[in-house]
């Protein structure tokens, strides 16, 4: 017998049984999974209207990353996954369209339109589709502690890189 | 149990093969057991005086799912600070969503704040000396991480709610 068939008798013997087995593996298992997702990323599925056309309506699968220091590898344009301030059982993708000390116009076509600065430690998250997205526009300026991760991938059902979407026009716009 | 050992060694276990096959799963198993349950995390600072220790205490923070939920004002709350995503504090909790706040009553000109959905108003007992939502306004439930329910070190007491409220004082205006 191959050492691996004898693997199944010798354990028998020691009073071990699939249940057993099962569950002796499974916290552990749950565990080492959770852990991983915790540090190193996961797979979420995401749905709704608020990021087409990046994002499908119907459903898409992202991967989102979260490998220790991700927090400071954020730039301008990057989708990132964060815990809606408004039900922190919700979670919601969105841009990344401004940053700590920006100040960002919140509706340039409004007749007085407001700009907020974005405070230390907070981002500006807004949809992609700007008709059907409550983002920053309605909550403000969201804290780095509710971001959950940086999309990277959407690995189902039309695999693809999720790629940063800022396109910075360098010298276009004076220090005001 | 000296027989496991010889039985372990015969299939070629040594000290440090088995220390490394279980330090990964119990490493992982206590993290997702301080994501579930709660965890015992030190404190330190003059924001909370009397309640808790300037120099530090080691308080012990509950997480069971719901715990949310059960969060009433006056529990101490420890959360992640909107300013700097990397440090945490723990602050009381005065005001829930729906609830108005008078932010400085002794002020020629108090500013009322609503607190929103989904979030709180946090504030430190000692208030000549806390950062708290006075300062960073309202916060999102998503950023708090925790009640904390005792103080374990250096002098053990459980760290009840707070809040003492007297009915029909006020009336609603």
């Amino acid at each position: 017998m191959s050492r691996f068939a004898q693997f199944g008798p010798k354990l028998r013997q020691y009073g071990a049984s699939s249940a057993r087995m099962f569950l002796y593996c499974a916290i552990p298992t749950a565990c080492f999974i959770h852990t991983v997702f915790d540090y190193a990323g996961e797979i979420t599925p995401s749905y709704g209207p608020s990021m087409l056309p990046t994002l499908n309506m119907a459903g898409d699968m992202l991967m989102i990353e979260r490998l220790p220091g991700w927090r400071k590898r954020l730039r301008v344009g990057d989708l990132v996954a964060f815990t809606t301030p408004y039900d922190p059982g919700r979670r919601a993708v969105k841009r990344l369209l401004a940053e700590a000390g920006d100040t960002v116009c919140v509706d340039p076509k409004s007749k007085h339109p407001a700009f907020v600065l974005v405070p230390k430690g907070h981002v500006w998250l807004q949809g992609d589709n700007y008709n059907n997205s409550t983002d920053s526009r309605v909550y403000g300026p969201i804290p780095l502690g509710l971001l959950h991760g940086r999309v990277t991938w959407c690995v189902w059902p039309s695999p693809r890189r999720i790629s940063n979407g800022a396109d910075i026009l360098p010298g276009r716009f004076s220090d005001s």
